[in-house]
């Protein structure tokens, strides 16, 4: 009867007889919904209930339940059964029970899919931040820049292999163990500290030079950025990017070598026709000279002679002069009297200064006494500057001027010396200016190698120094060096 | 009979060279070191020959030259440019210089590029000069 009823409703049904068969059906044909009598011989309702939740606990199983059962029928749902329809069974009564039972079908179906895709679309969001921290994991790690972030004390928490290779120590040294008031530069350290404290009102993101003084070995040389990181409205840490510019450097200097080699090909042509003059030095004084011992003149026989010499002269200075300018030269300090290299300096250019009427007067600090710096750098450069200085006076078509080189020396602050040589000769434009210490360039036609004040730049470089100049056409230069000086080192004495 | 041989030059060590030649053909150098001493001298020595430089201080000898050879009184002295400019360029300097209007700047009498061979010299002023 029921049968009927459930199959008019547009339902498959199955039957069995008693408990146990029932169990066996539902095994078999795994039906959603069960209608089962509670009392029954043998195999009973709750019996019944509990075998088939064990194998599938998404099941509907309905108790009919007949009058009296009422204990029997919480405890059904106690175990999970769904409804209940009383005996006699109405036919409305069961229609209700089965659609309550297929709404929960639906809904636990719904919720599995559901689950299904959350489960799906959570594997996927984790793999994706999975997969964007161990980007950015990479990015740190072989990041050849040093970074190193810290919390909102200045503690250390990322140091990457970037920052090994700069700094020295290895990470297992300095994360979570090192304030950076240890680690970072004490340029740095100030203003980091008042970053972290104050928030806001600090800016370290502009790149800038900085020296870092690694665990061992030299300083290296980096390019420092950074960061005060915020969270919500509170400090949270800091970060800071340091770029190694040790290679940067190295390649700069190789370009600057390989412009000076370059430079000293173009020099070739130039330096021929100097070389050049000086053979014909030679040869005219090997003439003279061969006449002179002819007739036996001794005068003459000087004068070649002193021809011969004034060239030896000039091919030893070209000599010196371009090696200096070719090849890299750590200053040789020594204890020296500055005043003195400037005098003889001086001395030496006295002779052709007063054949063409220039007088060379030396006004030297009185201050400056004895000092640790490199001798030969000084006279080298000195004298290409009192050259340049006569041979302005030279080139000075000024009718009756009366012609002075000034060679000062004084002290300056940092530990600084100036050397000062003015002259109040041709003077130079504009363009002459710009161009005096790029490359080659001479004006003084074949005179000039061109290499005079590149050298002297090169070597006032390479001992810590720096040049300037000052001119005005028809009135004069001069030039500047500062370079920076130890006190005289104390000879060690032995024994006591 | 020996004749004066003017050299106008700047580098010590030529008017050395070039006096022991002028000497060696029996003639008297007279030195100057630039083209305003160059001036002084032709007017106060009247030399038979000059030797002129280009490059140098104060007067260069593109501008003694154009003076020279402007100057009736001076035109006929036979000049040697002696210098390490090339000819073409020189020539070419005077044309720029020149105030003659359609006369043209006389050629010096030789041009002679430094290095010069001292027998070249000699022969050279040898010839000029008897």
């Amino acid at each position: 009867m029921l049968t009927l009823s459930l199959s008019s409703d547009g339902y498959e049904v199955l039957t069995a007889p008693g408990g146990e068969e029932g169990i066996e059906t539902f095994k078999g044909e795994s039906p959603s919904i069960v209608l089962t009598d509670i009392k029954m011989p043998g195999t009973d309702g709750i019996e019944v209930l509990k075998r088939i939740k064990d194998l599938n606990p998404d099941a509907e199983v309905i108790m009919i339940t007949g009058h009296g059962d009422m204990d029997l029928a919480v405890e059904a749902l106690k175990l999970d059964a769904s409804d209940f329809l009383n005996k006699p069974i109405k036919d409305d009564a069961l229609s209700v029970a089965l659609k309550r039972a297929e709404q929960r079908i639906a809904i636990k179906n719904k919720l599995k899919s559901y689950t299904d895709d959350l489960e799906n679309m959570v594997q996927i969001a984790t793999e994706e931040v999975k997969r964007r921290s161990e980007f950015q994991n990479k990015l740190i790690t072989t990041s050849n820049d040093a970074i190193i972030a810290t919390d909102e004390k200045g503690t250390v928490v990322i140091y990457n292999q970037g920052a090994e290779k700069i700094f020295g120590y290895a990470r297992s040294e300095i994360i979570r163990k090192v304030n950076i008031e240890y680690l970072y530069p004490q340029e740095l350290v100030s203003q980091f500290a008042a970053g972290l404290e104050k928030g806001g009102q600090v800016d370290l993101s502009e790149w800038r030079e900085v020296s870092i003084v690694p665990r061992d070995g030299e300083t290296v040389p980096a390019r420092f950025s950074g960061s005060i990181l915020y969270g919500e409205d509170e400090v949270v840490g800091s970060v800071g990017f340091f770029q190694d510019l040790r290679e940067i450097k190295r390649l700069q200097e190789e370009l600057i070598r390989s412009e000076r080699l370059a430079a000293t090909g173009q020099t070739v042509a130039s330096l021929a026709h100097y070389i050049k003059n000086i053979l014909n030095g030679l040869k005219g004084g090997t003439y003279v000279l061969n006449v002179a011992l002819d007739r036996n003149n001794t005068d003459k026989i000087k004068d070649g002679w002193a021809m011969i010499e004034r060239n030896v002269e000039r091919i030893s200075g070209l000599v010196l002069d371009l090696l200096a300018y070719s090849k890299e030269r750590k200053p040789e300090p020594e204890n020296c009297f500055p005043n003195e290299i400037v005098e003889e300096v001086c001395a030496l250019m006295d002779g052709r200064a007063r054949e063409h009427d220039i007088r060379i007067v030396r006004k030297s600090g009185p201050w400056i006494g004895e000092a640790f710096m490199d001798p030969r750098a000084i006279h080298r450069s000195l004298l290409n500057l009192v050259s340049n200085a006569i041979d302005a006076c030279i080139f000075d078509s000024t009718a009756k001027k009366r012609w002075l080189v000034t060679v000062k020396t004084a002290m300056e602050k940092d530990h600084m010396i100036r050397f000062e040589v003015a002259d109040n000769g041709i003077g130079m434009d504009n363009k002459t200016k710009e161009n005096l210490f790029s490359s080659p360039f001479s004006t003084k036609g074949e005179r000039g190698t061109g290499l005079g004040l590149l050298v002297t730049q090169k070597i006032v470089k390479e001992n810590g120094g720096v040049v300037t100049v000052e001119s005005k056409l028809g009135k004069g230069t001069s030039f500047t060096i500062l370079l920076p000086y130890r006190e005289a080192q104390k000879k060690a004495t032995i024994g006591g | 009979m020996a004749k004066k041989v003017l050299n106008v030059e700047d580098d010590a060590d030529i008017r050395t060279f070039v006096s022991t030649i002028v000497e060696e053909i029996g003639h008297i150098p007279i030195l100057a070191k630039d083209g305003e001493e160059g001036m002084q001298k032709v007017r106060g020595e009247r030399p038979d020959l000059i030797i002129l430089d280009i490059l140098m201080p104060k007067e260069s000898g593109i501008k003694m030259y154009h003076q020279l050879k402007s100057d009736p009184s001076l035109r006929d002295i036979p000049v040697v440019m002696l210098s390490g400019v090339s000819k073409r360029t020189f020539l070419r300097s005077q044309v720029a210089l020149t105030e003659f209007g359609d006369e043209t700047v006389p050629e010096p009498e030789a041009y002679l590029e430094k290095p010069v061979e001292p027998e070249d010299l000699s022969e050279m002023l040898n010839k000029i000069l008897s």
